[in-house]
């Protein structure tokens, strides 16, 4: 009994926004148990994010084409859209290949953004929903598990996650390259542009202890006070509280420099030159370039920012070629597991094949004999499911080992299956051309077996 | 693996050659081999692990300085147990210093997780522990007045001051070349995501400046103090006097601008790294002088 893992989908890079959001699952309950129900799938788990719809399903080997048609129809059909427009938004991958996409996925090396770890939460998520409908089972399980393991080893043996790719967190590990712990910092925002508020919300989530705003208008400072939690000031009395912070984000809409070189070298007198870190995101720009040539002072404007992020980002790409190698090992890994998943029926049958030749050939036995009592009866018994047992040990053995070769899997199962006759398949006539018209029965072998002793006596 | 004749030699202050004598210094140079070992090992794997952004590297070659460290520590006491008159010998001195720089070091990887430093310890305890080696034919003779509480207040301060101008060396080396990545915007990955941040590279300069200057002054003053009162010497001024003084001088200039006027980062990094300098050839000098001292 083969299983196939398949994949459909659909991502940024294949539709649209307004098709990725017509065909999103996020709002559909029970969408899992609705697809077992009305397609020829084993198994199923489906992940809705902004960025991309993934199904993954598990049919039987041979009905690959007919479950991806079934599940576009069905997804079509519950998101009341078109099957024609899922046919051209969407991939689909079968076997390895879908289980590499899924490790693809989790490591976050399909992302938008390379690297951003949201969607390995997201696709835990789906998991979680998925077990708990009862539609995750053996294969879709032991894929999630090693996907989420897939996902921690890249993170661990790779820098993929370790830069910033937004202006915002940039600024956050500039900061943390120069104060290190971000904790008892204190930042002030000198005007209330909509990326320094961003810039100080990731700056307040990694530890600064409270902000300033200064803006010329209060009530705007105020209004972005009551969402970060901090002190609104009026900007004219911006230089008096200067010496008080570390950080200076300034994003404001004046055409001059709102904060001069000059102004800076005093301030830094009066914090005895703890150093301070100049975010400056307006343009025209607001800070004197000049501040940066002072000791203990690091400025860095929109430009600056913008490089960090795009080095990073080639440094992220660098790493998803490492990534992307691990990924291909540990597919190879999970293929072997199918694998041997498909060999485990077969070990089963051949067992199951000599247990129950052995019992004929005991109650033919007995029947020649005549009454024993239970005693020997037992030891007979043990002892042929023990012959039996035994000369199953060496085939097996080799099975195991020939299924872990590459591409091989396949093959000596099915010849497994057709040395032991276990799918009770006729056995055509040209397979003992010697023998033409002469079924082999097991009576035949019992009387070789005899003839061939008789011979060596 | 047996070291040249030459070092085995320098093992034994009274170059004695008695079956039992023999068997201590086959002991102290197994020993010696194992700590240069694990000292060599800790170096490269360190580097390795900088280089190739390898944390678990990184880690295992602390572990096998933190063994080194331990083989040293009992290396200096069978040498002290065997034969005190071992302090005399160059043998001692550089042995204890490469032991003084990995104890400041483990000191400020515990209070600031500053494992990166490193980078200097390692191959500086490795040099200085070879070195201990190699000068073992160097003996200092002693001036009479010298006694032990000269050893504990000139030897044991000046020892740990050096210990700490070498950390904040390396700190002061790295904060001049990451400040200037910063400054210059050379972007965070070639800064590398493991190494510290600036303000813990000046914290190890702080606490080399803060506590090195007095112990450097107690180091140095009770010298001159032990002078002064000894009854067959007299203080006079000469070249080593004067240059130890100079080196003080610098010192007290970069522990006032530090301490009183706040100066922080780039600057007080440099002075350190010249107070330093002033400190190895303040050394040597005294060492060449020891050495042709009656």
């Amino acid at each position: 009994m083969n299983r196939q893992i398949i994949l459909i989908g659909l991502n940024h890079r294949t539709a649209s926004v307004d098709i990725r959001e017509r065909f999103a699952l996020t709002d559909i309950d029970n969408f899992e148990q609705g697809l077992m129900a009305h397609c020829p799938v084993l198994e199923c788990m489906a992940l809705s994010t902004c960025n991309r719809v993934e199904i993954i399903v598990v049919a039987k080997n041979n009905a690959e084409r007919e479950v991806v048609d079934a599940v576009i129809q069905y997804w079509a059909a519950i998101c009341k859209g078109k099957a024609e427009l899922l046919w051209e938004n969407t991939y689909n991958y079968s076997g390895l290949e879908a289980v590499k996409h899924v490790f693809t996925v989790a490591s976050s090396l399909d992302s938008m953004v390379m690297g951003e770890p949201q969607i390995l939460g997201q696709l835990k998520d789906a998991y979680r929903a998925a077990v708990t409908k009862g539609t995750a089972k053996t294969i879709v399980n032991r894929l999630l598990h090693k996907s989420f393991s897939v996902a921690k080893r890249i993170r661990t043996e790779t820098a993929i996650a370790s830069s910033a790719v937004s202006i915002s967190f940039a600024a956050v590990e500039l900061a943390r390259k120069i104060f290190g712990d971000l904790k008892g910092t204190r930042a002030m925002l000198v005007g209330a542009g909509e990326m320094a508020e961003l810039a100080a919300t990731h700056l307040l989530r990694n530890g600064v202890q409270d902000v300033i705003i200064a803006n010329r208008t209060l009530s705007r400072a105020k209004e972005l006070a009551d969402t970060l939690g901090g002190e609104p000031i009026q900007i004219e009395n911006m230089s008096d509280r200067l010496p008080e912070v570390d950080i200076v984000i300034s994003s404001t809409g004046s055409p001059v420099a709102v904060i001069k070189a000059k102004d800076v070298k005093a301030v830094l007198k009066r914090r005895k030159n703890k150093p301070m870190f100049f975010i400056d995101i307006a343009v025209p720009r607001d800070i004197d370039p000049d501040v940066n040539i002072l000791d203990n002072v690091y400025l860095y404007d929109i430009d600056d920012l913008k490089e960090v992020v795009e080095d990073n980002m080639a440094q992220r790409h660098e790493e998803a070629a490492k990534a992307l190698t691990v990924v291909d090992h540990e597919t190879e890994t999970f293929g072997n597991w199918l694998h041997s998943l498909n060999l485990q029926p077969t070990i089963v049958d051949m067992v199951e094949k000599t247990e129950d030749v052995a019992h004929r050939e005991l109650r033919k036995t007995l029947k020649r004999i005549g009454p024993v009592d239970a005693v020997t009866r037992k030891a007979l018994e043990t002892l042929v499911l023990s012959v039996a047992h035994k000369s199953m040990h060496e085939p097996i053995c080799f099975l195991k080992r020939r299924t872990q070769e590459e591409g091989a899997a396949e093959r000596f199962i099915d010849l497994a299956r057709r040395m032991f006759n276990l799918d009770d398949e006729s056995i055509p006539a040209e397979a003992h051309l010697d023998r033409k018209n002469k079924t082999c029965s097991s009576q035949d072998i019992s009387d070789l077996i005899e003839a061939s002793k008789n011979k060596e006596q | 693996m047996t070291l040249p004749k030459k070092y085995l030699k320098n093992l034994c202050p009274n170059r004695c050659t008695t079956t039992s004598r023999r068997c201590l210094m086959g002991l102290f140079n197994t020993l010696h081999i194992f700590i240069i070992a694990l000292y060599a090992l800790g170096t490269v794997l360190f580097l390795t692990g900088i280089i190739t952004s390898n944390a678990k590297l990184k880690r295992i070659a602390i572990w096998f300085a933190v063994i080194g460290f331990s083989l040293n520590t009992v290396d200096l006491g069978l040498i002290l147990a065997s034969d005190p008159l071992a302090l005399s010998g160059g043998t001692f001195y550089f042995n204890i210093l490469a032991w003084s720089v990995l104890a400041i070091y483990f000191f400020l990887w515990w209070r600031l997780r500053l494992e990166f430093l490193a980078i200097t310890a390692l191959p500086l305890a490795l040099l200085l522990f070879v070195s201990s080696m190699a000068l073992g034919g160097i003996r200092v003779i002693m001036p009479p007045q010298l006694t032990a509480l000269f050893f504990g207040l000139h030897i044991g301060s000046l020892v740990l001051t050096l210990g700490a101008l070498m950390m904040a060396l390396g700190a002061g080396f790295a904060f001049i070349y990451y400040n200037r990545k910063l400054k210059t915007k050379a972007g965070l990955a070639s800064m590398g995501s493991a190494v510290p941040s600036l303000d813990k590279f000046d914290t190890v300069n702080r606490w080399a400046v803060a506590v090195g200057f007095p112990l450097y002054t107690l180091g140095l003053f009770s010298t001159f103090f032990w002078y002064w009162i000894a009854p067959d010497k007299h203080f006079t001024w000469d070249i080593m006097k004067i240059g130890s003084l100079a080196v003080w001088f610098l010192y007290a200039f970069l522990f006032h601008q530090r301490i009183v006027l706040g100066w922080r980062g780039r600057k007080p990094a440099i002075l350190a790294i010249w107070v330093f300098v002033g400190m190895c050839i303040s050394l040597i000098h005294h060492t060449i002088t020891f050495r042709v001292m009656p």
